[in-house]
């Protein structure tokens, strides 16, 4: 099927030429910030500049080893707890949550999967005053989980509504025949249905991921001590006090940058179905 | 007795599986929610946040804010870098869908990479582009002056003139691939009989594009257009970075305006009144796409 409609020969050619030019452009930016990152400050300075690094220079990245103003690799580390323990945090509520919808006719069901449809489109800003009094008033200030907590409710619903189509794709005997086998609704949740709905469970795994360690304005809020705050309030702190510093700057940014490229090469196809999957059908 | 056992039975069970993630939706979403309109309707500043009472204020802050020129601006910049980013983003994001979905080698692979901007933290997005935008040294200026099509750097983000210009310019760049990757999703589920017996038909490819693709891929449109503008229309980070409002409030939006009366002045009830001011926006959008998930539904 797939083979009719392929574009042989030299139409073939162009189209790969091109398209390699659309993606040369479309990513400019980002290899003009690994370039500048590898730059001394005195060459990114440079008129006119250049296009590949004179030398090799690694002392933006090396700097960050020692104790400077900003250390980068703990801000690094912060980033990884927070965001790992927010993907713990929605996949742990959202796989039972999304069985349990798409299974289960409850009463209220429709409205439920409404609301967590809703909650995927409010700004940030509408819960942030009120989750800084809420988490003021319960000492969480400075502390990594309060980060968590918010990050996490992004995670989730994003996470319920793509897991729900995964539950609904499998089909009811499997889980009757388990049940004559002698499990439980249970047992047979674990051991039969998660296994066969584990690649939702990795997209969604993902992608809470990368909302918490993408995110700005929940870590900066809540977060104000500068040895505990997540890689990115920590780089746009540095950014208002060395705003001109652009080889440190660019070197955090690839750091930044490094986590998402490597689940972005090793894990395409889940990212791709998750993206689609996610927003259309909802 | 009765009333229970038939509460328990089968579908009802499923609510204990939900039960967990729907508390904590609630307490922290809903519940945030609710305190943020209340916060609207208080009196509460860094002096007051610690107190038991909180001072009733009614509509106070809305008259206030509504009176603010800065809140006027506010809005009309949220529209205008959410129409304009949207109809590049969709514009751009088309053009590539439909060269993508054509099958040659590399199209597969390089669609792929090209979803790059739309995973990297928006934070690291702004510091690049901000970068690139920069007057001297910026790339930009660098490579409009020496293609002689300007004669002196242009001041992108410290004028308040271009400074609008250079966000909406980034939030396209985020927002291509997104746009891109869904109407490409869209495209494939057209079947392709219907282009074999248009072209017997006779029919060329404007012909084609107009009377097949465009009314199929409507229901994939209409979802791309307005889930893009509820994410562009509530973007903080991207600008808070970028120039944080400025200059002279040239760039600031209904999120930005919110944030800073918040948490650089400390008018936690005025911010809280300019962010439901935008949730109250976006919430008359979300029903609209509402609608739309449970036509196809229905439809489906």
């Amino acid at each position: 099927m797939d083979g009719d409609n392929n574009i042989r020969g030299r139409k073939n050619i162009i189209y790969c030429i091109v398209s390699v030019l659309i993606l040369v452009v479309l990513l400019f930016p980002i290899y003009w910030i690994v370039v500048t990152s590898l730059k001394t400050e005195k060459e990114i300075f440079q008129i006119p500049p250049t296009l590949f690094p004179q030398v090799f220079n690694t002392a933006s990245y090396a700097a960050q080893l020692g104790n400077g103003d900003f250390n980068m690799f703990r801000s690094f580390g912060n980033s990884f707890f927070i965001s790992i323990c927010c993907m713990l945090i929605s996949i742990v509520l959202s796989v039972p949550a999304s069985y349990g919808l798409a299974r289960y006719r409850f009463f209220g069901r429709k409205i439920t999967t409404l609301s967590f449809l809703v909650t995927q489109m409010l700004p940030v800003s509408v819960i942030l005053t009120p989750m800084f009094i809420m988490f003021k008033n319960m000492h969480l200030i400075n502390n990594p989980l309060s980060a968590i907590l918010a990050d996490a409710t992004i995670g989730i619903p994003f996470s319920i509504l793509i897991l729900k189509n995964y539950f609904a794709s499998i089909p009811k005997e499997l889980e009757e025949a388990s049940y004559i086998d002698g499990c439980t609704r249970f047992s047979s949740f674990i051991k039969i249905l998660i296994p066969i709905a584990f690649p939702g469970v990795v997209v969604c795994g993902i992608f809470s991921f990368l909302y918490a360690w993408g995110d700005l304005a929940y870590g900066m809020t809540f977060i104000q001590d500068q040895d505990s705050r997540p890689i990115t309030a920590g780089i746009f702190n540095f950014m208002g006090q060395y705003g001109t510093k652009w080889s440190y700057l660019t070197a955090f940014a690839v750091v930044t940058i490094i986590p998402v490229a490597l689940i972005f090469i090793f894990m395409q196809k889940y990212i791709i179905s998750g993206l689609t999957s996610g927003a259309v059908k909802g | 007795m009765q009333r229970i056992k038939k509460f328990f039975r089968y579908d009802n069970v499923g609510i204990l599986f939900v039960l967990p993630a729907l508390l904590y939706m609630l307490i922290f979403v809903g519940y945030p929610i609710v305190c943020n309109f209340i916060l609207s309707f208080q009196d509460v500043t860094v002096r007051t946040i610690n107190s038991a009472v909180k001072p009733f204020i009614g509509l106070d802050n809305y008259v206030k804010l509504f009176q603010d020129s800065v809140l006027k601006t506010s809005i009309w910049n949220t529209l205008l870098f959410t129409v304009l980013s949207l109809v590049f983003q969709f514009a751009v994001g088309f053009l590539l869908a439909l060269f993508f979905t054509k099958k040659f080698s590399f199209s597969k692979p390089i669609r792929g990479l090209m979803m790059m901007p739309w995973m990297i933290p928006v934070t690291i997005t702004a510091l690049m582009f901000k970068f690139m935008f920069g007057s001297n040294v910026g790339i930009i200026n660098q490579a409009l002056q020496a293609l002689h099509l300007i004669t002196s750097p242009i001041d992108w983000l410290t004028s308040p003139h271009s400074a609008m210009f250079a966000l909406i310019f980034t939030n396209i760049w985020i927002g291509i691939p997104f746009n891109m990757i869904l109407l490409s999703a869209g495209l494939t589920l057209i079947p392709k009989e219907l282009y074999e017996s248009a072209s017997i038909d006779g029919a060329n490819k404007i012909q084609t594009f107009f009377s097949i693709t465009l009314p199929l891929l409507r229901p994939t449109i209409e979802a791309v257009l307005i889930l893009g503008f509820i994410y562009t229309f509530k973007v903080f980070d991207l600008v808070y970075v970028m120039t944080n409002g400025g200059p002279v409030n040239s760039t600031q939006l209904l999120s930005t305006y919110s944030y800073k009366l918040s948490f650089s002045l400390f008018k936690y009830s005025e911010g809280a009144t300019a962010a439901n001011i935008l949730f109250v926006i976006l919430f008359c959008v979300s029903l609209i796409y509402l609608k739309l998930v449970y036509r196809d539904e229905e439809a489906a």
